[in-house]
């Protein structure tokens, strides 16, 4: 069983457009099916808009979902009361991207890292600081840096703290979403070696949320490509990378500036913009901006096929 | 030579005191070129073009020289480089919402330049602005001249940005971080027009960003800054493959590769020293692997190493350290590679 199957998640948000206030739907995320294993790590990747963080936000019933089912451990998350939510949440956390904003700033270090099991009412006095002495080394923090405030931190070390709040109540599953876009390479290399190591150490699953195609490959075992609110493509990392099935995959890999200057490659340059959410275009989301586009992309709602075993794509051409 | 720049500082004032926050930047681009300058947040690389284009605070204090086609332009009255900012150097923000007056409509603020530097008809100007915009490879050029920035996407204003930056052809482009606000694929095609433009014109490019894949991708010669000071710099083939100043090996290896999973990446230990508290010797020291007792007391000058590449470390002077002075010593190479 996987500890977390998500089956036609849908996340649709009523906007109000204009003078007159009319009514439209955005469909931030609409009809995904994931399931993410035990101590692996499943990447969503996507350019902005594409609803990645909504997906994150929805599993967690930040935003409530308007469709589908959540299963964590074979539990349905969406029937649960407030309670029971709230008994999950110790399983299931998040880190954000904004280290910046994600902390508060009036707290110190302790006090944030101590909330979690406050709130839960989990230890004694003693035992939370016990417990918050022996993580921050975890994350490579010395004990008196406890007794700070956010703010005399670095970017990348803020984004060690808001890891170490997610980790303090030992949850198995956590969504990261975009964790180290904030952070420069040399910083987002740190945090990224600290998540394998927390991984492997207490057999964690992730799934880890970016734009980055290049840090997702390196951190998930799975990956999942959206495109307006749909999964076009999802498979084992290496499939996905060195044998995409999608177009859109076909384009963002080839569109992602490689470091090494002699490695001159065939870019596939997309025409025009993504399309608003708002507005997605009919038949295939993607056909509007595909070089492989035909007459049927713009009538059929491609399904997620398996192309090859274990690898699933959503098009009528490959 | 297009551009030369010489013993650029720059420092600011910051709680009464002056901070250095540039120190002795040398560096030249030839036409036709893009040079590209990397590094992390703080090391200096938009300050450096802000200095390019004396766009810098009031109580800020420039010293050196900035040669634009023989001509210092250090030190030139506000009234001299106006005739220069948008007609020969022209300069690209990262982003192109807050980069636009949202007061103006696009053709209004393509035409600025055209009416301050070029003695143009109204027909004339119009003529070129929509000339531009097709150039830029915006559709609808026709309507589009009476949009407003907000009607605009993300990357449609960015190429806005670029037919502003072009109306004047200019001879040098300064790019800071244009692409960086983008999506990957919207990247993908600012970064084709912009080589289309160049090889179109011939104009020298500044391309500053912190994406090592960017620079490999569209630059010729690359310059790496650490806080404030240029560490090395050369050939962007030579110095991926050789890189030597342990700061840009360092940078180097902190990348995530494709076909490398979840493998231990490289990291460089502690942070960046502040402006104003540089350490005396080289200011990678305190988190250099390879530190000796020259590099806490002396500044290390560029040590050529082949071809124009050069490298701001005690490790390649000839009298000590690396022995041969041409490729890292294998002592760095086992070091950084175990």
């Amino acid at each position: 069983m996987a500890l977390l199957e998500v089956t036609n998640l849908k996340q649709h948000f009523i906007i109000k457009k204009g003078f007159l206030g009319e009514k439209t739907t955005v469909k931030a995320v609409d009809g995904v099916s994931l399931f993410i294993e035990e101590g692996q790590t499943l990447g969503i990747v996507g350019e902005s808009g594409c609803g990645k963080s909504s997906l994150g936000r929805s599993i967690l019933r930040l935003a409530e979902p308007t469709e589908g089912s959540i299963k964590f451990k074979g539990e349905e998350v969406t029937d649960m009361n407030a309670k029971q939510m709230k008994e999950l949440r110790k399983e299931m956390q998040i880190v954000f991207q904004d280290p910046y904003a994600s902390l508060n700033p009036r707290n110190t270090v302790r006090q944030i890292l101590e909330a979690p099991l406050a709130i839960h009412n989990i230890g004694s006095r003693k035992e939370r600081r016990e417990k918050v002495e022996l993580l921050v080394e975890k994350i490579g923090l010395r004990k008196d840096q406890l007794n700070n405030y956010p703010h005399e931190f670095s970017g990348g070390q803020r984004q060690r703290i808001g890891i170490a709040r997610a980790l303090m109540l030992e949850p198995r599953l956590i969504i990261a979403d975009e964790p180290v876009s904030a952070l420069d390479v040399s910083v987002q290399s740190q945090v990224l070696n600290l998540m394998l190591e927390l991984q492997q150490e207490m057999n964690l699953s992730y799934m880890f949320i970016s734009h980055d195609l290049s840090v997702v490959q390196h951190i998930s075992d799975k990956v999942a490509v959206m495109y307006l609110g749909k999964v076009v493509e999802i498979s084992d990392v290496e499939k996905v990378y060195s044998d995409p099935k999608h177009p859109y995959t076909r384009a963002l890999l080839s569109a992602l500036p490689v470091p090494d200057p002699t490695q001159k490659k065939e870019r596939i340059i997309l025409q025009g913009d993504l399309p608003s959410p708002s507005n997605p275009p009919s038949g295939c989301p993607f056909h509007t901006r595909c070089p492989m586009a035909t007459k049927e992309c713009a009538e059929i709602v491609p399904p997620l096929e398996e192309k090859t075993p274990g690898h699933f794509a959503a098009c009528i051409h490959t | 030579m297009l551009l030369k720049v010489k013993d650029l500082s720059l420092s600011l004032k910051k709680n009464g005191k002056y901070a250095t926050i540039l120190d002795h930047i040398s560096f030249q681009v030839e036409k036709g070129e893009t040079v590209g300058i990397v590094g992390e947040s703080g090391c200096g690389k938009s300050m450096t073009a802000l200095s390019l284009m004396r766009l810098l605070p009031e109580k800020a204090r420039l010293d050196g020289e900035i040669n634009l086609m023989d001509e210092n332009i250090a030190k030139y009255s506000k009234r001299k480089l106006e005739k220069i900012r948008g007609n020969q150097v022209s300069m690209i923000f990262q982003d192109p919402l807050t980069s636009l007056n949202p007061l103006q409509t696009v053709g209004t603020q393509i035409e600025e330049s055209l009416i301050l530097h070029r003695n143009m008809t109204k027909e004339e100007r119009r003529t070129r602005v929509l000339k531009l915009l097709k150039d830029v490879g915006l559709p609808r050029a026709e309507e589009l001249v009476n949009e407003y920035p907000h009607q605009l996407s993300g990357g449609m204003r960015q190429r806005v940005m670029i037919a502003i930056a072009m109306a004047c052809e200019p001879q040098l482009l300064i790019c800071d971080e244009p692409t960086t606000a983008l999506d990957v694929t919207i990247q993908a095609q600012i970064l084709e027009l912009m080589g289309e433009i160049k090889r179109r014109t011939q104009m020298g490019i500044i391309m500053i960003t912190h994406d090592m894949g960017v620079v490999a991708e569209v630059c010729d010669r690359v310059i790496v800054m650490y806080a404030g000071k240029i560490v090395e710099q050369g050939p962007v083939r030579e110095l991926f493959q050789n890189p030597t100043h342990p700061y840009t090996i360092g940078l180097l290896d902190s990348i995530p590769k494709l076909g490398q999973r979840k493998q231990k990446l490289g990291s460089i230990p502690g942070t960046v020293p502040a402006p104003g508290n540089m350490p005396a010797g080289c200011r990678f020291a305190e988190r250099c692997r390879h530190t000796m007792d020259i590099c806490r007391t002396t500044v290390p000058p560029m040590f050529d190493i082949k071809d124009g590449h050069q490298s701001a470390c005690w490790l390649f002077d000839e009298k000590g350290g690396d022995q041969d002075g041409v490729v890292r010593s294998d002592e760095l190479e086992t070091a950084l590679h175990h």
